[in-house]
């Protein structure tokens, strides 16, 4: 995801499949934070996390 | 009560003030109006002034006083609270255009109900960065706020009319929110204290979220006694807040002058080495309190990353009506991060959650060793308003992203944390975290009080 070209292709199709379209304008902002974003992500998805690691909800019936 | 005329800058001897009678409390509140009135318009620290409230609260204080009622631990202290804060009859901004367009708010937000119950009065409505998502408050609606120690810089964000409030001595409390780092930062590029409780400890009710798994509110103070009585009237259970752990109230102030003695404390190696002024601070503080002792938290890199991809996308979820419909309508400063957010992968976000059980762990592992943690709360004191890098190490790094590397991988997890002012002689001050273990808010107090008692700190207000 670190390649620019891939990420325009990816926020053009994604805007579209969650229904936000871009305005023109906004477009390079967008994959520029957004290739921020992947960089932090990658981070924490490289990282090998035991199965049993469940996440810390506060939700309670 | 004050080193200039016009300033009230301490709250807790203000109200010893107005009990003896030496004062009264509209007399207190003028004088704040006053100086807010005279200073704001070069801070920009302030949305909305609520005069008209303030001297009728203030006015019964005064009846309060006269019918000898007992008065509240800050009666008579003007506070005032970052614009996401629920201040009844007035819009509730968040720093946006977008919710400027709401009905008014019904009913105050729960702690500042709390502060007010405490005798406080509250004096208006703090600038913010828009949504609660910036380091900087260079909010293009409401104006840039302006750091009172040199107004060509940055109060730091997202409260940064709540630092700028608080060290131009416009008000001796403001409340603030913290997500990333966001009372922790205007503290340190302001020269105030900060506090950032536990996750769960204060009600959120009442206030506009930004990231529900990783909010948090606190107090900005000039003074340590003045942070443990402001946080001291805040706690308390309140079910209108899913993430309210409900712990019995467990106050601090009673407690603050018991020292650092005791603790076992300890300096923040790796990812929270620091450099420079930074460090430094840092340095001064751990050899004020005899810390010789360095440790290290395990992945806290990934532990910011982890929080920077669930801030993005809950934070995009929240508006996401909006980001479809009339994303022009948003900061230009926050729009393409919150649209960026809402294209994030499922899988980034869960893992990332994931990660955050098992990152606690391993700080929780560290506790059982140590009391408490020092570390950088920013990289560098304030940039100037419009800088886009700032320089660490030598290397230029995007300067809004970066300021949030120290405080973010720790209010990630929730701990407790105490911004404390340092100051270089001629220069801008920056803070020092000093972190407890969850629900320890006392201890970190303690030592900051320890720090201010030996004169380490600096908190003196920038009057202009």
């Amino acid at each position: 995801m670190a390649d620019p070209i891939d990420l325009e292709a990816y926020v053009d199709a994604a805007a579209e499949l969650v229904g936000m379209p871009l305005d023109p304008a906004h477009r390079p902002g967008v994959v520029l934070n957004l290739g921020r974003i992947a960089q932090m992500a990658a981070l924490v998805m490289e990282f090998p996390l035991p199965d049993d690691t469940e996440p810390a909800p506060v939700y309670q019936p | 009560m004050s080193t200039k005329p016009g300033a009230v800058v301490d709250a807790l001897a203000a109200s010893q003030a107005v009990r003896s009678g030496a004062t009264s409390a509209i007399e207190i509140t003028q004088t704040a109006l006053a100086h807010i009135a005279a200073r704001n318009p070069a801070l920009n620290a302030f949305t909305a002034v609520t005069a008209e409230r303030a001297l009728a609260e203030a006015d019964a204080i005064d009846r309060q006083r006269k019918r000898g009622e007992t008065l509240g631990p800050l009666a008579g202290a003007p506070f005032a609270v970052k614009n996401l804060f629920d201040i009844k009859g007035l819009v509730t901004l968040a720093g946006s255009k977008i919710d400027a367009e709401r009905p008014p708010a019904a009913a105050d937000a729960f702690i500042l109900r709390k502060l007010n119950d405490a005798g406080a009065i509250l004096v208006g409505a703090l600038n913010m960065d828009e949504y609660a998502y910036g380091f900087t408050t260079e909010n293009t609606h409401y104006g840039a706020a302006h750091n009172p120690h040199d107004l060509a810089h940055v109060a730091g964000g997202s409260s940064g009319g709540s630092g700028a409030a608080v060290a131009g001595g416009l008000v001796p409390i403001a409340l603030a929110s913290d997500t990333n780092g966001s009372v922790r930062v205007p503290a340190s590029f302001c020269g105030t204290f900060g506090l950032k409780p536990t996750y769960g400890r204060l009600s959120r009710a009442g206030t506009r979220p930004f990231v529900a798994s990783l909010d948090h509110l606190g107090p900005l103070t000039r003074t340590v006694g003045d942070l443990a009585a402001s946080y001291d009237a805040m706690q308390g259970a309140d079910p209108n807040d899913p993430a309210c752990a409900g712990r019995p109230v467990e106050p601090a102030f009673p407690i603050l002058e018991h020292g650092a003695s005791g603790l076992r404390i300890a300096v923040l190696g790796g990812h929270f080495a620091g450099s420079g002024i930074a460090a430094e601070a840092v340095a001064t503080a751990a050899k004020a309190l005899a810390a010789t002792r360095k440790v290290e938290i395990p992945e806290a890199a990934r532990g910011r990353a982890a929080a920077f991809v669930i801030s993005a996308s809950e934070g995009a979820d929240l508006h996401f009506a909006d980001l479809k419909s009339r994303a022009q309508d948003f900061d230009p400063m926050t729009r393409d991060r919150f649209l960026a957010g809402a294209l994030i992968p499922a899988g980034w976000v869960l893992r990332a959650q994931r990660f955050r059980r098992w990152y606690r762990e391993q700080v929780l592992a560290l506790f059982r060793e140590v009391d408490i943690l020092l570390a950088p709360a920013t990289p560098c004191p304030a940039p100037r308003i419009g800088q886009e890098t700032i320089e660490i190490d030598g290397v230029a790094v995007p300067m809004r992203p970066f300021i949030g590397v120290y405080t973010q991988p720790l209010s990630f997890i929730g701990l407790p944390i105490v911004a404390a002012p340092l100051r270089q002689p001629g220069g801008l001050p920056i803070g020092v975290q000093i972190i407890a273990a969850p629900w320890r808010e006392a201890d970190a107090l303690r030592v900051a009080r320890a720090l201010e008692r030996g004169g380490v700190t600096n908190a003196e207000p920038a009057l202009g």
